[in-house]
This record gives C-alpha cells, structure tokens and sequence, in this order.
C-alpha cells in the first residue's frame, strides 16, 4: 500500500511574531511515503500518571503508611510543533493550611516550541535539568522506596521553578537544556535539609536575577546516559538590606543499563559564597544562627541486578546503594561544622515488577553519621508505585 | 570526591568518541533496503538519528527497555506502538521519496521527560 502524504497546516497565528518567524523558518517535514497502513490520528490531549505508597518503620520509632505521591499529567498538542505538558501532585495525600499535612504542587506547566531537533524553545514551570532523578523520577524506573538523600538535601527533587530557556539535540545523542528560572532562597537553607527548603516552586517567586541552569548529557549508546549539570544564581534577595548571596550547584552523573544490569553513580556539589554573612543575616532575622557551610557535597553509587527477567509473572532486581552526604563539608570562618550531618547510607533491597509499570519495593536502610552523640536511626521501607 | 567528579565528567566526554552506528544492510533485487533497531528508554531512542537514501526501503525494528512508548514520524502515516519491556518487537517500514529531515517522536505518553523523545531520519539522495 502506498500513500502520498502532504504537508501539514500550521496555525501560528496566536503566538507572538518571533516565535511566529522562528517556526516558519524551520524545516518542515518533507513529503513521505511509506508502507504502513494508516495508523488512527493521534490524540492531541494525554492523561497519565504515577502514584507512589511508602511504609517507612524508622528504628525505635511506629512504623507510619503514607500515600505519598498521587501525580496526574496532562498534554496537549496543539500542532506538530506547539505542545503543552503539565504535571500535578498530591503529597501525602491530605492538604491543610501551611502544609503541615500535605502539598499539592504544580511540577510542570509548559509549552514546548519544537522548531528543530537541534534548537527548541520551552517556557512556563520547568523541572531543572540537573542529576538522575529530578527529570527521571517515575516510581518504577528508580530502586528503593525512597529517592537517594543525594537527590533530597543536595539536588532538592523534585526541583522546579517557573523559568524560559532552550533545549535540543546535537549530533547522534549530544543533548542540551539551558533555562533561566527564579533562584533559590538562601534564607530557607538549613543545615540538616541543605537547600531543599529553598525551593520558591513558582510560586510568586522573587525574580530580581534570574538563576541560570542548564545539563549537557551524551545517550548515543544503548543504555548510557552521562551527563553534567549545573546551576547558578544569586538568593539574597529576601534579606533587607539585600546583599548577593551567589550559589552555584554542580553535578556529575552516569548511568548504564545493559540486559538485567544497570549501574549509576552521581555526584553533586553547592558552594555558598558569603556563608558566614548569610549565616548572620538569618540569625538577625530569625534569632536562630543555621550554620550553613560554604560548601555541601554528596555522592552515591548504585548496583543493580535483575535476577529474574521476562518471566510470566514479572521481574525481579535486586540492588545496593551507597550514599555520601555531607552538608556541612566546608564551613565558614569561626563556623564548627556538626557532625550529625555528615551522613552515610548503605542500602539494599529489591524490586518486583509484575509488569513494567508496576514495582513493589522492599529495603532496608543502614544510616551512619559522624557524631558520637546523636545516633542515625536505621529504616525499613515497603512501596509500591506504579504508572500508568 | 573532586577526583571522581572529574572521573565521571571525562566518562561522558570520552562516550563522544564511541558513538554506535545503526546496524544496516542492503540487497539487490528491486529498490534498495536497510534495516535500523532503535531502542526506546525513558527519555531516549538509540539511535537517535538514522540516515538513508531516498528511495530506500527502511525497515525500523522498535523494542523498548522500559514501559510502552509510540513511535511515530511527523508527516508520515506512520505511528506505531511500541510493548512494554521483554514483550516483542514492532516493525515499520518507511520508504521517503524526498531528501528532507523526517522527525520522529515518541506519540505515547511516558513520563516527565516525554517531551525529550524525538529523532531524526536523515533521508539523501543517491550520488
């Protein structure tokens, strides 16, 4: 069978006359023919999502069953080259003032201007583009019930903020994303959750200098993905009188998966320039010093292994992780740097994949830190997540 | 800990110099044909750019690493689903009459970074 295509009508109206000018420049698709029946058209609107429940026993502690994540997404393509992608979730499945309970988060909210596979144009709210997870972050496509602490005081997943900025692909699997989005607020850092706290999630976000992000990563080999990631930004803005605060987070990453294999390891980096100056300014603000370092630093690596694979009733994979975390590892002039807060995690455990949408997921957690004081509690966890 | 950070940078520059071609091949007999496996993963397709001649039968045998993905090429009728991990292989075929860029794309729903799913087929005329 033989079927002549022609090309496609683009409305382009609506859009302001640059981006108007940029789609009408770029490559259109070329005539085609093929010998593939007719396929139905596509659906210009997509729902899916992912859920995620965690039983969490922390030593000495009552176990606690939190449905954690409830995520809905959202598409919808207005043509070939305009599209929009949104994803809602529900934290902990409760909402109540000052989110004591629960969040309800807006993570994604884009429209994406396809013009070429080298150069695309996307605005609206973003995930930053910076480590495994934050961008990768389905229930099953990760091993362990929760995500590594790297990827939570470090890398403060899921990390978004409202934000322009340009991705592609270059050559056979060099691609790029490069955005300018709100900064983070140093006034949120602590020293026990590093800069997750400092998060504006879009929300009324102050945008006095915009923090540039951006990732370079190479998957031009079956199964490899390696990138490096980075983002930098000035978040003093909240003090009076306002002083620069510059931050700069770093990120290295590589993850292979071959047949029942897969290793990943990640290291990621904040340097706070003018920690000691923040450190006073919160205290003043707040009557609490937080001891925030010039530097905090974190890595893991990650082993895993499918023992069973393409069996009638599922997989099953098995993995070790360990973790470095340290968010007190180079602290300011006259600053001590506490211990507690030097963390080492060992953990282990198993995925069940009754089909590959599906994981039900059992490990245990061994937490070590440096104070002799103040123990690590150890963790079993059970979840199960799935996508649909 | 800054040694290994420059370790795995220079693991992902040096994974610039391996890039894998697509596996193809060619017979007589009436037009030319060539055959590419593309892997689909969340949020890639390896390879993610096959060229060809005009004129050529394109065989593209479609199996995914993870959940299911779609395949499809903007402007073509072709579109396709691709099964989840460990169930089959989808086969198309493509035979372009024009030398031009043909962007495919992932057309089923797959998670956050679905978006990042696109390739190209670099389609040239015979010389």
């Amino acid at each position: 069978m033989e079927l002549v295509l022609t090309n496609q009508n683009y409305c382009f109206g609506r859009y302001a006359a640059a981006l108007v000018a940029a789609l009408v420049l770029a490559p259109r698709p070329a005539s085609a023919q093929d010998t593939v029946p007719p396929s139905p058209p596509m659906s210009s609107t997509g729902l899916s999502g992912y859920m995620d429940l965690h039983y969490t026993k922390l030593e000495d502690q009552d176990g606690e069953l939190d449905f954690h994540r409830f995520v809905l997404l959202v598409t919808h393509q207005f043509s070939d080259r305009i599209r929009f992608v949104s994803e809602l979730e529900l934290e902990h499945a409760f909402v109540e003032g000052l989110e004591e309970a629960g969040e309800v988060e807006l993570e994604q909210a884009y429209l994406d201007f396809l013009l070429n596979r080298r150069f695309n144009l996307r605005a609206g709210m973003l995930l930053m583009p910076v480590g495994i997870v934050n961008e990768r972050h389905e229930p099953p496509m990760y091993y362990g019930v929760e995500r590594p602490m790297v990827d939570t005081v470090i890398i403060p997943t899921t990390w978004f903020e409202a934000g322009a900025g340009v991705h592609g692909e270059v050559g056979r699997g060099w691609r790029y994303r490069a955005y300018l989005t709100a900064p983070l607020n140093a006034a949120r850092f602590s020293a026990e959750d590093g800069v997750r706290d400092g998060r504006q999630k879009g929300s009324r976000t102050n945008l006095g200098r915009a923090a540039v992000t951006g990732r370079l990563e190479y998957v031009g080999i079956r199964g490899l993905t390696a990138g490096t990631s980075f983002w930098t930004g000035k978040s003093g803005f909240e003090f009076r009188p306002r002083f620069d605060v510059p931050v700069h987070i770093t990120e290295a990453d590589v993850r292979y998966a071959r047949n029942r294999f897969e290793g990943r390891a990640q290291l990621a980096q904040v340097a706070i320039s003018g920690a000691g100056d923040l450190n006073d300014a919160v205290a003043r603000t707040t009557g609490v010093n937080p001891n925030l370092p010039r530097t905090m630093r974190g890595g893991y690596a990650e082993l895993s292994y499918r023992v069973v694979s393409g069996a009638r009733f599922g997989d099953i994979g098995t993995f070790v992780r360990y973790e470095d975390v340290d968010t007190q590892a180079r602290m300011p002039p006259g600053a001590v740097a506490l211990p507690e807060f030097d963390r080492r995690f060992w953990v282990m455990g198993a995925t069940y994949w009754p089909e590959p949408d599906i994981a039900i997921k059992v490990d245990y957690v061994h937490q070590t830190n440096k104070s002799s004081v103040i123990k690590a509690p150890n963790a079993f966890n059970i979840g199960i997540g799935w996508w649909f | 800990m800054t040694r290994v950070f420059l370790l795995l940078a220079g693991l992902g520059l040096a994974s610039l110099t391996t890039g894998v071609a697509p596996s193809r091949a060619q017979s007589a007999g009436g037009g030319a044909k060539q055959t590419v496996d593309i892997i689909a993963e969340r949020f890639s397709f390896t390879p993610s750019e096959v060229k060809t001649r005009t004129g050529t039968t394109l065989t593209i045998r479609l199996t995914s690493d993870d959940t299911a993905h779609g395949f499809r090429i903007i402007g073509s009728n072709v579109n396709v689903e691709i099964p989840k991990r460990s169930r089959g292989t989808t086969t198309v075929t493509f035979t372009p009459e024009k030398a031009g860029r043909y962007t495919f794309e992932c057309s089923q729903l797959c998670g956050a970074g679905h978006s990042f799913m696109r390739g190209e087929i670099v389609v040239e005329d015979p010389k």
